[in-house]
């Protein structure tokens, strides 16, 4: 864990916005801007006021840059330090930050900007206590994100992984530290065998983990509502890649539903549960209490109504049966079959839906009050309002989050980090495995697994010499 | 080959204390062992006056246990002994009956020399070489108390008391005293005092060293039978030869006076059930069952009853037959360590293949001894507590001759640039095992004896036995451990090995360069012929052909391993003060805390290798200490 090297994070504010920043500082900042840069404009490398405006390659295609370069010693570190401006969507934000790892640049640790700061004589003394303040705070932060991922199932998936190497360093340790007459001699084919079997492992958990992190971190809404207020057509109408979360003990429809809703400037997970007024028993209840987790884990809630016939006092009644939610908005549906009348217009000052735009204050406050509610008349099949639900979804999930569930994207930066480690462990594995075959002797052979070791170890721990030697005591009986 | 690296942060390091007052000797050195011996001459050649206390002038350098020098680990910190101008390879070479490479098929970094030796000729070598010592003072005789004075409240050893009264007046001290201190030998209830047999245990001495309160552990080690050569049946016996060209330790030694002894093999034979089962049965008489023994045995060298115990499933354990010298009959029964009863012993030994007829001249024992917690010591091999005290050998905790050795060699020296008011001499993890075992030593309290295993090393692949010259000697001279002569000779080789790189680098075949051409593992010189015939004409000897050979071949991962090195230095050149109060620190874990309190790791780096210590903590902690180092200079 040094000190030095060349350091990267995501340091805008967390969850969708605008725009995200990532910033990196070390003496490899010029060679990643180098590598990322593409763009009609050539780079200016030297010292510029304001930013530079190009394009950033994460490997899998290019997005919008703008990008602010901080030669050392004028900079926040007094290192050289690049601050990447990308899209505020998550995954475009992601994407570039795991092409910004690949090239061999490490994730920062808790406040790590800051001590570099400090220890290069940017910050003085009085700051100090401060800074340390704040470095126990965040590894602490860091630590429960990173427990809570672990606990998440990679823990499970890691820890025979670990185990795996940790036993084929150990034979291949004591092939090494003791003479083929001894026990602790291991034929090389019994170790190459452990090593492909513990690639195919890897590259399972990176692909597991892959696939995890993507859809279940995106900031999450809801639709709830009775069922025939028009959720499913909204939902089918929002999203083009519905996947159906099925109960294995129902399999009825009313299972939840979830699809990725795109709002252009981030995504969306968007929910469709099941209705919520219905008498369930045995698997419909069943179904029901999981559609309920994925309420109550929604990061806004989209209470869908049709207000044909519906009294105040229906609506009123209504809403108290809602799931809790730190957001909400109320959509009355099926806008192209009664315009601007019934209720929506009887029961709001001025006529038809209140615009978004004007009630600003209250769209992240937790709306506990029924007529405070924001709300906004939406067709699926017109297509009606739609553009303005849009809207206030992005503004609602914007650059401040919602308030009340923070989106967590230390989480989200740690299990990138986890993907990454996963792989160089993968990658530094397979090199020693090709290489083994074509005759590396043992020796350099061990320096990869020792390499794959630290990879895992900085997920989940250390694992130290005398880890290795316990091992190699406990199985062999070794002695002259 | 790249260069070394900067040696890390040579101005940042200091003795722990403060110059010392007078006295007739500058280093004392007590106790005659591997350690010792070499602790004296180091001091010696750096121009300290220097006495050496030991029970028997003509037992220095005696082999305790098994007549064998070097082996998996052992021999790279040998060939870095010799690098500092150390005597144990040339005194190996010169008394060798039997040299084999080990680990030949598992690359160039975990290969070792090993020998078995004459160990009576290697005795008498190593007196010789005392004897002839211009300027080292040789007393005999019992160190019995530390001198001492007080200086600013703290008592400053300031030399030797001997028990015959005589007072030896040193501004430093080295206690080497091996297994001495407290020891107690174990043959099944039998128990006797001394350390070694037919020889006394240090005990005055033992508690005299209580008055500095110093934290004490309690060890054991064992030793086999030593057999009667013409009662063995050596034709029923697997025959293990040296190697058909060995070579030497010692870059010093002449290749055409090598070897200068007729090589004589070892045998092989194995333990079976019959002998197993009466080890079983007999369980409840080995001291080391019955709780007679409370120190803690080695884990790799591990005492055939405990082979028996612990590896039950296994039908035969390995016995090698060694030869304890030329001109003597006693055969060391190597893999069969025991302090089982002599009658116990002989019984299972009897129904071993080719033993059966098997007489003692020795039977098995057990030794207990205290030894020093090495968390106490500085990285200099410095008691921190103890100003003017150095220990080195096995009272740090470590086991084998050649362990022993290497710390005798870093305390003298150090004991020697103390006194003469230079810098100390640290060795990094990256420059030698020497560096890796004084750096794991310094934070921890061994469980059991610690011995040298290359998995230790993070960067094995530049610690190879073959390039310890260019690691250390340059090191060495510096200081002046290294005499002229042998430092000509190193430049003069190395002259040879570049010449012969260029070579490699400017010519080429089809499109690849010969170094290129000989990074395929497929690829070696000895197998291109066009190649070899180049060679000719550079004056090369056949290791120092394979010496380039491996420099290439290991090039992109010395590269690699260079900048971990890199990364790691910024945190190893970073100090922990000895008076840096951790007790006021917020934020770091309670295991760090009490850890790195109890251990005091002397820079950051160490801290961070410490088990319980997470990176975190290592953040904090380098956040403090540089709070901590700005206070300090504005305070002066």
């Amino acid at each position: 864990m040094g000190n030095t090297g060349t350091i990267a994070a995501i340091a805008s504010p967390r969850g969708p916005g605008a725009r995200g920043v990532i910033r990196v500082s070390g003496p490899e900042a010029a060679s990643v801007v180098r590598e990322v840069w593409c763009g009609d404009e050539p780079l200016a490398e030297a010292e510029t006021r304001g930013f530079q405006f190009g394009r950033f390659d994460d490997g899998r295609g290019t997005q919008p840059l703008m990008l602010l370069w901080m030669p050392g010693p004028r900079s926040f570190t007094r290192e050289d330090v690049a601050e990447f401006h990308l899209p505020g969507s998550p995954p475009l934000l992601e994407a570039a930050l795991e092409r910004i790892l690949s090239l061999g640049v490490r994730s920062a640790q808790a406040g790590e900007f800051t001590r570099r700061a400090f220890e290069n004589g940017r910050i003085d003394l009085t700051r100090a206590e401060g800074i340390l303040e704040l470095v126990h705070a965040r590894s602490e932060a860091e630590r429960r994100a990173a427990t809570a991922l672990l606990l998440g199932g990679l823990s499970d998936r890691l820890a025979p992984l670990r185990d795996g190497l940790a036993a084929l360093r150990a034979l291949s340790e004591a092939s090494l530290d003791f003479d083929e007459t001894d026990t602790g001699h291991v034929p090389s084919e019994e170790l190459e065998a452990m090593g492909n079997r513990l690639l195919d492992g890897l590259r399972e958990a990176t692909r597991w983990e892959a696939r995890r992190s993507k859809g279940t971190d995106l900031p999450r809404v809801a639709l709830v509502g009775d069922p025939n207020a028009g959720k499913s057509s909204l939902f089918n109408a929002l999203v083009q890649d519905a996947r159906a979360l099925v109960s294995e003990l129902s399999g009825t429809t009313r299972d939840v539903l979830i699809g990725t809703w795109d709002l252009g400037e981030f995504q969306v997970e968007l929910v469709d549960t099941a209705g919520l007024d219905s008498d369930a028993t045995g698997p419909d209840r069943e179904a029901q209490r999981m559609g309920q987790r994925y309420l109550e884990s929604a990061d806004l809630q989209l209470w869908l109504v049709d207000p044909r016939g519906l009294t105040p006092a229906d609506l009123e009644a209504r809403f108290k049966r809602l799931p809790a939610a730190p957001n909400r908005l109320l959509i009355w549906t099926k806008a192209d079959l009664h315009p601007a009348e019934g209720l929506a217009a009887r029961r709001t000052r001025g006529a038809g839906p209140q615009p978004i735009e004007s009630r600003a204050g209250a769209v992240h406050s937790p709306a506990q009050d029924l007529d405070g509610l924001p709300r906004l008349a939406v067709s699926s099949s017109s297509g009606q309002g739609r553009s303005e639900l849009q809207a206030a979804v992005a503004q609602i999930l914007g650059s401040e989050g919602p308030a009340g569930t923070p989106i967590p994207r230390r989480e989200r930066e740690i299990g990138i980090r986890h993907q990454v480690a996963l792989n160089a462990a993968a990658l530094a594995l397979q090199g020693g495995l090709e290489a083994f075959q074509v005759g590396l002797p043992l020796d350099q052979f061990a320096q990869h697994l020792r390499q794959a070791g630290a990879q895992l170890d900085a997920i989940h721990g250390r694992t130290t010499a005398e880890d290795l030697l316990t091992r190699i005591f406990s199985s062999f009986c070794i002695g002259k | 080959m790249p260069d070394q690296p900067e040696p890390f942060s040579a101005p940042l390091r200091h003795h722990p204390h403060p110059a010392p007052g007078p006295g007739d000797w500058d280093v004392v050195v007590v106790g005659g062992g591997h350690a010792g011996v070499e602790a004296a001459l180091a001091a010696v050649r750096l121009g300290a006056r220097t006495a050496i206390v030991s029970f028997r002038r003509e037992l220095f350098g005696e082999m305790s246990c098994n007549p064998a020098i070097g082996g998996l680990g052992k021999g790279q910190i040998v060939k870095e002994i010799d690098a500092l101008g150390g005597i144990m390879g040339r005194v190996a070479d010169a008394t060798g009956i039997q040299f084999r490479m080990l680990n030949t098929r598992k690359g160039a970094a975990v290969r070792a020399p090993r020998c078995q030796s004459d160990r009576h000729r290697y005795r008498e070598e190593v007196c010789r070489l005392m004897e002839a010592c211009a300027g080292l003072d040789i007393f005999e005789g019992e160190a019995a108390s530390l001198l001492t004075e007080v200086r600013a409240g703290t008592p400053w050893v300031c030399g030797v008391r001997l028990k015959d009264g005589q007072e030896l007046r040193g501004r430093s001290v080295i206690l080497t005293t091996g297994t001495f201190l407290r020891s107690i030998m174990h043959q099944g209830d039998e128990i006797s005092v001394g350390g070694r047999i037919g020889e006394r245990s240090a005990t005055e001495l033992a508690k005299d060293l209580e008055r500095f309160q110093l934290a004490i552990g309690r060890l054991k080690t064992g030793t086999p039978a030593r057999l009667v050569a013409d009662s063995i049946r050596w034709s029923e016996l697997e025959e293990q030869a040296g190697d058909e060209f060995p070579l030497p330790f010692s870059w010093a030694t002449p290749r055409d006076k090598f070897p200068a002894l007729p090589s004589q093999p070892c045998h092989i034979t194995y333990t079976n059930e019959a002998a197993h089962e009466i080890i079983r049965a007999n369980l409840h008489r080995a001291p080391m069952y019955t709780g007679a023994i409370q120190g803690v045995g080695p884990r790799y060298c591990p005492a055939v009853e405990d082979k028996v115990t612990r590896f039950a499933d296994r039908a035969q354990h390995q016995l090698f037959l060694e030869p304890e010298g030329l001109d003597t009959d006693w055969i060391y029964a190597n893999g069969i360590s025991t302090s089982l009863p002599k009658e116990v012993q002989e019984a299972f030994v009897h129904v071993i293949p080719g033993l059966e007829k098997a007489r003692f001249y020795r039977h098995g024992y057990a030794v207990e001894y205290d030894f020093v917690q090495p968390s106490q010591l500085d990285d200099t091999l410095a008691v921190r507590k103890v100003p003017g005290l150095y220990l080195a050998g096995q009272i740090n905790g470590t086991s084998g001759y050649e362990e022993a050795a290497a710390q005798g060699l870093m305390a003298g020296a150090n004991a020697a640039l103390w006194t003469s008011e230079r810098a100390p001499f640290v060795l990094a993890r990256h420059e030698a095992y020497i560096g890796v075992m004084i750096d794991d030593l310094v934070v921890t309290n061994p469980t059991e004896p610690y011995r040298m295993f290359t998995s230790r090393a993070e960067y094995r692949l530049l610690l190879r036995q073959d390039n310890a010259d260019s690691r250390l000697l340059e090191l060495g001279y510096g200081i002046g451990l290294v005499g002229e002569d042998q430092y000509a000779d190193y430049r003069a080789r190395k002259g040879r090995l570049e010449a012969a790189r260029k070579l490699f680098d400017s010519t080429r075949s089809g499109q690849k360069t010969w170094t290129e051409l000989l990074r395929r593992p497929e690829v070696t010189v000895r197998s291109d012929a066009a190649m070899e015939k180049a060679l000719a004409g550079f004056c090369l000897s056949a290791e120092e052909i394979d010496r380039v050979e491996t420099d290439i071949k290991y090039e992109g991962y010395v590269k690699n391993q260079l900048e971990d090195v890199e990364r790691a230095r910024r945190q190893e050149g970073i100090e922990i003060p000895p008076d840096f109060d951790l007790a006021g620190l917020k934020g770091l874990g309670e295991e760090a805390r009490q850890k790195i309190m109890e251990l005091r790791p002397r820079t950051l780096g160490a801290a961070g290798r410490i088990d319980g210590v997470r990176p975190p903590d290592v953040a904090l902690l380098s956040v403090f200490l540089e709070r901590h180092r700005r206070a300090e200079a504005e305070a002066r």
